[in-house]
């Protein structure tokens, strides 16, 4: 049943481990668990949880965008300097938004239509990206943004501000998005066996340029975010966080090799990176710890997820075999000759 | 030797369009072409081609190691915190290679333990490795744009020394630049990296030992990002643990414009070298008629996304017209 | 069974006529006209590379003709694709699964079907019900047998209530009970209106179930009509080139000449997939081992070379055990394996000729590459072997599929082979090279070599073969031996039919 269960659900194992972690932290100390922290927390995540979705989709596909930061940069950068030219909040988000697309479609037609490998394509457009960056701000940091637009990260109704709330939506969305939807499910098709949904009739290619399309477009939104979060624009905004939305999704259980992973995982792989500053605090440990803990635990779950994988493998290659490889070898041939010399010895024994 | 395939090497596109690079920016600024300039400018990413010739073995064999920045200022901060402890300079350089060697060592059992992806478990030992070198860079109390400095000077004047009239550093990226076209290309080793790379299961199939291979080629990489961070901790006479942070994507980007394969199987450390080279040029260059570093960072990024579908393009037009041809053919028949 | 004859009357599904396609500069299809009609089944029939799998991907979408016309229910199809394929009714089984192995059952088999949820899943439902195949819904694709996961290829086309099946192959690894179950599905199909094209290389199965065979060789049609009216020895002739086969009939192998020493010895070897396997081998000796796909053929041979573990038994070589037991331990011993599948386990195919050549003894050598005699070996081995090729530096995979087996075979001679296991050796290759390829083996065995030859072609097991040991599901089905040897005896103990009558002869 375990095994089914786990073979099922590759995510599984990896948020069993995450779950066990919080438990244990969890008992340390209890305020670690109280709605408080997990909203703190929650509202330091929201970056990396929409990153982590636009990961997801993109990793499902068996691709790989690391120039999702970059992107950030861009679209915070052009959404600042619309906001500072007079433009509406709105307005400006949307063109923010409309940048990302265009940033991530670019990524996908390399990819998809170039054949250009993902981590080459996006590892330039990274420096290409980041570049614009630069052109477009001058090389001085944006500031003065209007205070509506901070707003928008300002706790608001049940305490949370109205991006968190966005960002609740969008989790919920993409989640079952993903499970239950023919697009969703396509994406997971075109990572699993690119020829095998072609056959199927699926257009890979569209679906692949789609899924960075819309990477790249989230990764503008957490820009826009990170943006409204700090208040001001530096020309590094995003710097990094590529590795930091892989490492979640990763955390989250889904497979760099296309094919599987969850939502709801990557955003649990996403809070717990995110918790790491908080459970510092609780070791009284100070922030350089960081890193280090984050990627300690990233190789632990790594290879207990590579070990568990291995182990269910290995039974089910057993199960498989098992009429071959267990010592009294039943087949047609020896089965008849087996049950003869059973009956006999039973008969003996009586 | 016939000219004409020699001429169709990639390294030789390469080779013309350093030539043609230097030229160009020379012609904007005659200081380029001063041989001081031309010599000294390359201290500045000399560290960048030295790692990814190291780093071009492991992408042949079909891997990748994200972490080797982080090994960089890791090496570097094992230096100085050894230094500050009272250990000889040149003792304290020792170990640091052997970190970044031992690192390598173990960013391929972590690969080869839990059969992940190299590029997920080089990312996991990326934030490892670069968490320790903050760890150890915050034990001993120097954060910041400071890092540890105060390096007996005779380290210090490392990064300045001539050889043959070349900075020190230019020298060994020239020797082991040999050293590793050797490796590659004239040692069985270097043959069991091209046979994993292209296909592991045939490898397998032929008995070629595929750990033992793997294990050397992520610790030369290790120690060549270790020498890295000791070369930069001796050019800027500080050791500081973000040393390698943007080391990374242009040693991918050398490496990958050299001619190799991300997918493994096929690459030359000649390209390697010439892409090093080609890329650092290219910054210092503009740099040097006025573009701004960021900027100019992009062009490079930029530059490699052009190379890299202009190749698949013209791979894409050369079967197109081939395909052409073919049926012209049986049209006139 | 309605024969289809000119004067037929039920619409035409597909009409092809005079398709070319081209991989490179090489002509796959040259010219080929075909129809099929609703309710029809129609054989395709071919050797390996004649280019029937070509044509129906063809009609799948999945490949575009270079020249010809292609209509499907009577529009023009020359620019079609898997989507529109689609539309148009197409379905193809391909000839391996390509299945999503992450997905279940469910997943896979509704994947892009649109529709109501529910209700499909009740049709699905029964017809696994139909079918009798044992599978759930949810189980996991990647878990099911190779039978399996091909019934779960055409279950996709039933619920997409093709139009046009196209099944490649389907039978090859079905027992004959699963035959039986498959073929009533598809004459319940052709009753509806259902036009089939039909891949397979079993003569039987094309007369008991196709309306019309067309026969391909070397991308043509060289023959068709209803299977009755040809004599079994006409369709054979047409498949094969009748004067190229003269060259190299070999009539039967004789005795070898001299049995020498015992070289191999399996006792009681069981592992993945098979068990209680016990033989011998003489150098001198060329011993077949037959049986259909997944009857633990191969797995017996990995398993023997060490790339598989062995559960029970044991491997001897002159006497003793193997020393270890990994790839290198057996080259070391003297013993080879040429894989079955070439291009995934066999050869390096963008690394040069060489390389490829001297990949399993660089071992031998220094910690330098002995790239002059590296070369030299290589040059003789391509006037030992015949390989055609232009530079020991050109990559593999620009030679043809002969001339690559005969690197792969240049690379295990290269060892230097005392026991050599040969996989499917002329598996894809044209007639010349299976000429040339058998007179090297018989060449081997006349020079002691012991050879343990696999094979799926039970004509080139009779051909060949002093001894033969037939698998039938993971156990030995039977040894046969000199007059014994037969085509029909060993496609009997492949199937477990008669065996024990057969040993009692």
């Amino acid at each position: 049943m375990i095994i089914r269960f786990l073979q099922r659900h590759r995510e599984a194992s990896v948020a069993l481990i995450i779950v066990l972690l919080f438990a244990i932290l969890g008992l340390v100390d209890r305020s670690y668990l109280s709605l408080d922290t997990v909203l703190l927390v929650y509202g330091n995540s929201l970056i990396l949880f929409v990153l982590a979705i636009g990961a997801t989709m993109v990793m499902a596909t068996h691709g790989l965008d690391v120039s999702v930061g970059s992107i950030m940069g861009l679209a915070a950068v052009s959404a600042g300097l619309l906001m500072n030219a007079g433009w509406s909040i709105p307005a400006a988000i949307g063109v923010a938004l409309l940048v990302g697309l265009l940033c991530g479609l670019i990524n996908g037609a390399l990819v998809s239509w170039l054949k250009v490998s993902a981590i080459v394509a996006t590892l330039g457009t990274l420096g290409l990206y980041r570049g614009l960056v630069h052109l477009l701000s001058g090389g001085s940091w944006i500031e003065d943004l209007p205070e509506g637009f901070k707003a928008l990260t300002k706790a608001g109704s049940l305490g949370l501000s109205v991006f968190a709330w966005l960002v609740l939506v969008l989790l919920i969305v993409a989640h079952f998005g993903l499970r239950y939807t023919a697009f969703g499910r396509s994406m997971f098709a075109v990572g699993d066996n690119r020829d095998g949904a072609r056959l199927i009739g699926i257009r890979v290619d569209e679906v692949q340029i789609a899924a960075y399309g819309l990477n790249g477009v989230l990764a503008a939104l957490a820009g826009v975010i990170f943006a409204s979060q700090i208040g001001f624009i530096p020309n590094t905004a995003g710097t990094g966080m590529e590795m930091r939305a892989i490492a979640s999704s990763v955390l989250g259980g889904v497979s760099l090799l296309g094919g599987t992973g969850t939502v709801l995982g990557a955003a649990l792989g996403a809070y717990f990176m995110t918790s790491i500053d908080s459970i510092l605090v609780l070791l009284r440990l100070q922030a350089y710890w960081n890193d280090i803990i984050a990627g300690a635990i990233l190789l632990v779950v790594l290879i207990t997820d590579g070990k568990i994988r291995e182990a269910v493998d290995r039974l089910l290659r057993y199960q498989k075999y098992r009429k071959f490889i267990e010592p009294p070898a039943a087949g047609h041939q020896a089965d008849a000759t087996k049950a003869g010399l059973s009956l006999k010895t039973s008969e003996a024994r009586k | 030797m016939k000219l004409h395939p020699a001429l169709k090497r990639w390294e030789s596109v390469l080779a013309l369009l350093l030539v043609a690079e230097i030229l160009l920016f020379g012609a904007i600024n005659p200081v380029f072409l001063q041989p001081s300039m031309l010599l000294y400018a390359t201290s500045d990413f000399i560290h960048i081609g030295i790692t990814a010739l190291a780093l071009t073995l492991v992408i042949i064999t079909g891997g990748i190691d994200l972490s080797l920045g982080s090994v960089m200022g890791l090496s570097a901060i094992t230096l100085g915190i050894l230094w500050v402890g009272g250990v000889d300079i040149w003792v304290a350089a020792v170990a640091s290679l052997a970190v970044g060697t031992l690192a390598g060592v173990f960013n391929a059992v972590a690969i080869h333990l839990s059969k992940v992806n190299p590029l997920v478990i080089t990312l996991g030992t990326g934030f490892l490795f670069g968490g320790a070198a903050l760890v150890l860079s915050g034990l001993a109390g120097a954060t910041g744009y400071e890092g540890i400095s105060n390096f007996d000077p005779a380290f210090v004047n490392l990064a300045n020394l001539e050889v043959l009239g070349l900075p020190l550093p230019l020298a060994l990226f020239l020797v082991l630049t040999v050293a590793f076209m050797a490796l590659l290309h004239r040692t069985r080793f270097g043959r069991y990296v091209y046979l994993i790379g292209q296909n592991p299961r045939a490898a397998a199939y032929a008995g070629t030992p595929v750990f033992r291979t793997l294990v050397v080629a992520y610790a030369l990489t290790g120690l060549m990002a270790a020498l890295s961070g000791l070369i930069l901790a001796s050019y800027f006479g500080s050791a500081r643990s973000d040393f390698g942070a943007t080391a990374l994507m242009p040693a991918i980007t050398a490496v990958v414009l050299g001619g190799t394969s991300i997918y493994g199987g096929s690459g030359t450390i000649l390209g390697t070298a010439l892409a090093a080279l080609l890329v650092g040029y290219l910054q210092t260059g503009l740099q040097l008629v006025g573009v701004s570093s960021h900027v100019s960072s992009a062009l490079s990024g930029g530059l490699l996304v052009i190379v890299v579908a202009l190749r698949s393009l013209t791979e894409m037009g050369r079967v197109w017209v081939q395909h052409r041809r073919v049926l012209r053919n049986v049209a006139a028949e | 069974m309605a024969g289809s004859s000119p004067s037929d009357q039920r619409p035409l599904l597909v009409e092809a006529r005079q398709i070319w396609k081209f991989f490179g500069a090489i002509a796959v299809l040259r010219g080929v006209d075909l129809t099929l009609r609703a309710g029809e089944v129609h054989a395709l029939l071919g050797g390996n590379g004649a280019g029937k799998s070509t044509l129906m991907k063809m009609i799948a979408g999945l490949y575009r003709l270079d020249r010809g016309e292609l209509l499907v229910g009577g529009a023009d199809a020359s620019v079609l694709t898997p989507v529109t394929a689609r539309q148009a009714g197409i379905h193809l089984v391909p000839q391996e699964p390509m299945l999503f192995p992450s997905l279940s059952v469910e997943e896979n088999v509704l994947m892009h079907v649109p529709g109501n949820r529910k209700e499909l899943r009740a049709r699905l439902e029964t017809m696994i019900a139909e079918i009798g195949a044992g599978m759930t819904l949810s189980t996991q694709a990647g878990q099911l047998e190779v039978a399996d996961q091909q019934m779960v290829e055409i279950l996709r086309g039933l619920v997409r209530d093709a139009r046009i099946l196209i099944l490649d192959e389907p039978t090859s690894a079905l027992t004959p009970r699963e035959v039986g179950k498959l073929f009533g599905r598809i004459r319940a199909l052709t009753a509806q209106g259902v036009g089939i094209f039909f891949i397979s290389h079993k003569l039987g199965e094309i007369r008991a179930i196709a309306d019309t065979v067309s026969i391909l060789r070397d991308g043509q049609v060289v023959l068709a009509g209803p299977p009755a009216a040809f004599t079994d020895a006409e369709i054979v002739a047409a498949m094969t080139h009748v004067e190229g086969r003269e060259d190299f009939t070999l009539g039967r192998a004789a005795a070898p000449a001299t049995v020498g020493p015992e070289r191999l010895r399996v006792e009681g070897l069981a592992g993945e997939g098979f068990a209680d396997v016990t033989f011998s081998l003489h150098s001198g000796e060329i011993l077949g081992l037959a049986g259909v796909v997944g009857s633990g053929r191969t797995e017996l041979a990995e398993t023997i070379y060490g790339i598989r573990p062995a559960a029970r038994g044991r491997v001897l070589i002159d006497g003793k055990p193997l020393a270890g037991h990994g790839p290198r331990d057996s080259l070391d011993a003297g013993i080879v394996y040429l894989p079955e599948d070439r291009q995934v386990s066999g050869l390096f195919v963008n690394a040069p000729l060489v390389w490829n050549a001297s990949a399993l003894v660089l071992h031998r050598e220094g910690e330098w590459l002995p790239l002059e005699k590296e070369r030299a070996d290589f040059a003789e081995q391509v006037k030992l072997l015949g390989i055609v090729c232009a530079s020991p530096d050109q990559p593999v995979r620009t030679l043809s599929g002969g001339n690559q087996q005969k690197v792969l075979l240049a690379k295990c001679l290269a060892a230097g082979p005392r026991v050599l296991i040969l996989d499917e050796p002329t598996r894809g290759v044209d007639v010349a090279v299976r000429a040339d390829i058998y007179r090297l083996i018989d060449r081997l065995a006349g020079e002691g070599l012991a050879i343990l030859l696999i094979s799926s072609d039970h004509e080139e097991i009779e051909r060949l073969s002093h001894r033969v040991l037939v698998m039938n599901h993971g156990y030995p089905g039977g040894l046969l031996q000199g007059a014994d040897i037969t085509i029909n005896a060993i496609a009997r103990l492949s199937f477990g039919v008669g065996a024990n009558r057969d040993a009692a002869q």
